[in-house]
């Protein structure tokens, strides 16, 4: 544990620490572009100049460990100067072309220029090198050459994190550049993150491309939905428009990466949702107020309550849904339905991509809670079973989709139930087909916790109120409870959570002050305790 | 002669002058527009126009005209319907009336016949004035309470003060006149100015009644509603005062009835303090300057100049309202009724007061 | 430069004349008859403009209505960088960028709507375009219209003006 000095104050870091790193844990900024904390050193940039005691020059920070009684500087008038001259230096050849370049607003060099810079240009605008633009390299990624400082973090990023090396820096001195080979794009599945890493608009992200300047978008930590892994993410949104996903660094579940497809999950909240309370009669649908809708849909499952019994009723729980929601299901079927049919389904349509980095085979983000609170897949096999017997008269279903069932099987199925309620986001076949559909909060209008694969719980916050007249899924589920006569009283995620760890073990001790930012693992093991 | 042909003359005198007055009132509201515009360095109306013509926006009055009887002819919910719509014409009905006893001229001679240029020569001409143009009041506040609206209702009460007051004033500034002319017959008066004052200058009201004059004025301007004495419908505080809630024709009727009453008004005032149709220096026979010097005039051409003075000193004096009413600005109601009660009560009781001392010592000899 | 008070005097009392009201009136009249007679006879002078067919020249920095200025080729100069959607304190720009179908062209707007409802004329966004796309030099305002809508000015209403 060497102890060393930096701008007058003294602090313990581990060993091996490099200046930038110890500087940063302190909370001073060094100015920086090739280091990253998740990829290997290069020291190419030279911004993280410092100057340290007894050493004749000035040091890269990011690459100078912290040595016992070492005394460094990096408010003075010649690390300014340095670091002033090595940013014009990389502004040369820059186009400066940021009204039309993606990364203005969170772009290194504009950041850097405002602090170190304010110089006029030494150089002419004519005489500059000139290099291709818009190129599409593949996978997520459009290349400007011009506007790359050469740091090296893509290149870096394909050979130590993918391992694929796609990158390569081309020719030499003011010709430099990097490129991919010919005829050899981009081809992983982690492409997105070189926008991200990339500390100036060289490498932008094709999906978010021209879509919206980044300084009207506000941004809410988030969970990516789009596997059982729960990478964080940063959902950026512009109004009750989601734009993108950034990754969230949590060192424990995706370190600062995030996968393609997860990166184009958000879009899911955008497009084809249920936005208004549904009822469908005799095949005719109609717009209803929520009351109604609520209503209804209480009301026809306490007519095949008391005509057939509890056994006729069946709830199909979402592996989308949080463990809050999840809670409330499992009550809402013990409880107040007293339903023996109560199950989920983690398979999704569509092939499920797995690798073993970030991308998870289970492609939702909560199957895990929902096993952990005593929902279970054999539950849903058994549910179909009974549908398929026309043994069941009325079904409530969260989530937009059953299972990896087709369209048609899906419609074939659920002709067998004389009364189908739906509580989902998205529309498709089982929106089309259900007698009532309850129109549910997105990912980015509530708030909740996921568990992952490994049993970790983690928070996901509300960006923006419910699009629409859609609901946070509490506020239905409790809801329709209530029209059942159960007389919930939950006001928000939160007290469901707090009535959640009192009664299911695996998260029994947690709160959301103990989650926090990164999330926390659940207990495993043992069979829950039901809840009864 | 026949009483068919007393009859067409009657009628002939009420269609030519009623026509006269009409006329001038059409004339009248181009003439205030255009003016106003003038005086406030603006251009006015100019662009109705009849093939292409705009002649200085002289089609305006035409225009308006035909608009007001195009527009719907509503009745406000909750109005009075019966005095809302009797209103209007309460309001025009005496200033028309008024017009009966103005002598336009002398008597004329037609086939043996002796004419009046009047409608009405009547022995108490003044007074049938005054009691025809106070009703004039009744339009005004029946308006303002048939509305059934707060602005209306105010401005109708205002009005109501504000006549009474002035009407008092008004009727004892012409006691001056009445006790130097020892008529109260608006022809004998026309005929008594045509005298000489001194030898040189023509015995008009406003010679022999200075202050009388200045108080009539007054006076009149505040019984015909005009600046600076339109409280009743002074738009900064009331809208538009008592017909804030009359639209097409029956507005129009109270637009015709403010501009009938100028004109009657300024005719009134000629006819007192102008020597009505009396044209300075001209006898029956011709012209006679003081010192002597006199030439004949042809009866026919006395006559023209005789109604022609009549008319052009009326004309001045509807301009003279349109004048004052762009010149100064409206008084506060409190100033209203102090200058009407406390200045001008007083100034024409000193004004007969003295006009009878100096008859009386006249009288005497002295 | 400072703003400079000046103090009139005015007499505490009126005098007599004054008070009498009868000659200031005279006075007053005068004035008035002063300005008819001077605009009866020289009507050229009257300051009024007769609007439809006369239009007051503007002066040179006068901001009026938007336009959008054109390249050479006649494709708008507008980069879509949003400057002017930033700096516009009535959030009346509505922007859609895209990728341009001219090659030597990046990015360029697909939609450039100004609601002339919500323009308050500041002129931020001509201070803050970077390509000098946009300018208020038309020397005009907002024409009157009868519909909402049609105060939506798109991109090519002003790319003509």
């Amino acid at each position: 544990m060497p102890t060393f000095t930096i701008n007058g104050m003294t602090a313990s870091v581990p060993d091996g620490t490099m200046i930038l790193e110890a500087a940063r844990q302190i909370g001073i900024e060094i100015p920086h572009y090739c280091y990253h904390p998740k990829l290997s050193i290069a020291g190419n940039c030279r911004m993280c100049l410092v100057e340290v005691e007894k050493f004749p020059k000035l040091q890269i920070s990011c690459n100078t460990v912290v040595t016992e009684g070492m005394v460094v500087r990096t408010d003075t008038e010649k690390v300014r100067k340095a670091v002033t001259g090595v940013l014009e230096l990389m502004l040369i050849h820059h186009p400066i072309d940021c009204p039309i370049c993606d990364q203005a607003g969170e772009c290194g060099l504009q950041n850097y220029y405002m602090k170190f810079g304010l110089h006029k240009s030494r150089y002419a605008l004519e005489e500059k090198v000139h290099k291709k633009k818009v190129q599409d390299i593949g996978g997520q990624i459009v290349l400007d050459a011009e506007r790359c400082i050469l740091c090296s973090r893509c290149v870096r990023f394909l050979r130590e994190v993918t391992g694929t090396c796609e990158m390569e820096f081309f020719s030499r001195s003011d010709h430099s550049e990097i490129s991919i080979f010919p005829g050899r794009p981009l081809n992983n599945n982690y492409t997105g993150n070189l926008a991200d890493i990339c500390p100036v608009g060289a490498l932008t992200n094709k999906d978010f491309r021209f879509k919206c300047r980044v300084w009207f978008l506000k941004s809410a930590d988030s969970i990516c939905p789009g596997c059982a892994n729960g990478c964080n993410v940063m959902a950026d949104f512009k109004g009750d428009i989601l734009y993108r996903f950034r990754p969230r660094r949590n060192d424990a579940v995706n370190r600062t990466w995030l996968c393609d497809a997860g990166r184009l999950e958000y879009k899911k909240a955008n497009d084809y949702r249920l936005l208004t309370p549904v009822i469908r009669e005799a095949g005719q649908a109609i717009a209803a107020a929520w009351d109604a809708a609520l209503f209804t849909t209480a009301l026809r499952l306490r007519e095949a309550i008391e005509a057939h019994g509890p056994e006729s009723v069946a709830v199909i729980a979402s592996p989308q849904s949080s463990n809050e929601e999840l809670f409330l299901v499992r009550k809402l079927a013990a409880e107040v339905v007293r339903t023996p049919y109560l199950g989920f389904s983690s398979l999704t349509p569509g092939r499920r991509l797995e690798d073993d980095f970030l991308i998870k085979a289970d492609k939702n983000p909560n199957s895990q809670g929902a096993r952990l609170l005593g929902i279970t897949e054999e539950g849903f096999v058994r549910t179909v079973k009974a549908i398929s017997e026309g043994r069941i008269r009325a079904l409530l279903v969260f989530g937009s989709g059953l299972a990896d069932f087709s369209d048609g099987e899906t419609v074939a199925l659920l002709s067998r139930v004389p009364f189908v309620a739906q509580v989902a986001t998205n529309e498709g076949a089982l929106s089309r087909a259900a007698h009532a559909v309850l129109p549910s909060a997105s990912f980015a209008e509530r708030g909740g916790t996921f568990t992952n694969f490994a049993g970790r719980v983690q928070r996901f916050q509300p960006g923006f109120p419910p699009r629409g007249k859609a609901k946070n899924d509490i506020e239905v589920i409790a809801g329709l409870a209530n029209q059942l006569g159960a007389g919930w009283k939950f006001a928000g995620e939160e007290s469901v959570f707090r009535a959640l760890a009192e009664t299911a073990r695996p998260f029994s001790g947690m709160s959301y002050e103990s989650i926090g930012d990164l999330g926390r693992e659940a207990r495993d093991g043992g069979p829950p305790s039901g809840g009864r | 002669m026949s009483p068919l042909f007393d009859l067409a003359v009657a009628v002939a005198r009420i269609a030519v002058f009623i026509s006269f007055c009409l006329g001038l009132v059409v004339i009248l509201t181009w003439v205030e527009r255009k003016g106003a515009a003038y005086i406030q360095d603006r251009r006015g109306p100019n662009r109705a126009r009849i093939l292409g013509l705009t002649l200085g926006g002289i089609f305006h009055p035409l225009a308006d005209a035909i608009k007001f009887l195009f527009k719907e002819d509503f009745i406000p919910d909750g109005a009075h319907r019966l005095f809302y719509q009797m209103a209007p014409m309460f309001a025009l009905a005496p200033a028309i009336m008024t017009m009966a006893v103005i002598p336009f001229g002398p008597p004329v001679t037609i086939a043996g016949h002796q004419i009046p240029l009047q409608i009405a020569d009547l022995n108490v001409g003044i007074l049938y004035l005054f009691a025809i143009s106070g009703m004039t009041v009744y339009g005004v506040v029946l308006a303002g309470w048939a509305s059934n609206s707060k602005y209306p209702l105010l401005g109708g009460l205002r009005s109501s003060a504000q006549m009474l007051s002035y009407e008092v004033s008004m009727g004892l500034s012409v006691v001056g006149i009445l006790m130097v002319f020892q008529s109260v017959q608006l022809s004998e008066i026309a005929r008594g100015q045509g005298e000489l004052l001194f030898g040189i200058l023509p015995k008009w009201g406003v010679f022999v009644q200075p202050l009388g004059f200045i108080l009539f004025l007054t006076a009149l301007y505040a019984e015909a509603n005009r600046t600076p004495f339109d409280l009743p419908e002074g738009e900064s505080e009331l809208v538009a005062g008592y017909h804030t809630e009359y639209g097409s024709f029956k507005f129009s009727m109270f637009m015709m009835a403010e501009y009938i009453h100028m004109v009657v008004g300024s005719a009134v005032l000629v006819t007192l303090f102008f020597g009505g149709w009396q044209f300075p220096y001209l006898a029956d026979a011709g012209f006679a300057f003081p010192g002597g010097v006199s030439f004949a005039v042809p009866a026919w051409a006395v006559l023209s100049l005789r109604i022609g003075s009549f008319v052009v000193k009326t004309v001045f004096f509807c301009w003279v309202y349109v004048w004052v009413r762009w010149t100064i600005p409206r008084f506060r109601y409190d100033q209203v009724m102090r200058l009407g009660w406390k200045v001008m009560l007083p100034l024409a009781l000193i004004n007969i007061f003295v006009t009878g001392l100096v008859l009386l010592l006249i009288d005497k000899g002295i | 430069m400072a703003i400079r008070v000046v103090k009139v005097a005015r007499p505490e009392k009126m005098s007599f004349g004054e008070s009498v009201y009868l000659l200031e009136i005279v006075k007053g009249l005068g004035v008035t008859m002063r300005h008819f007679l001077r605009n009866m006879a020289r009507q050229e002078n009257i300051p009024t403009i007769e609007y439809p067919e006369v239009r007051r020249v503007m002066p040179a920095r006068f901001r009026g209505c938007h336009r959008l200025m054109k390249r050479p080729g006649g494709a708008p100069r507008c980069v879509a960088c949003y400057m002017c959607a930033t700096a516009c304190p009535a959030k009346c720009i509505t922007i859609v960028a895209g990728e341009s179908p001219d090659p030597k062209i990046e990015k360029y707007p697909v939609r450039f709507d100004i609601d002339m409802l919500r323009c308050v004329f500041c002129g931020q966004c001509v201070e803050a375009c970077p390509v000098d796309a946009i300018r208020m030099d038309t020397g005009w305002y907002t024409m009157p219209e009868n519909t909402r809508e049609k105060l939506i000015y798109t991109i090519d209403m002003l790319l003509e003006k």
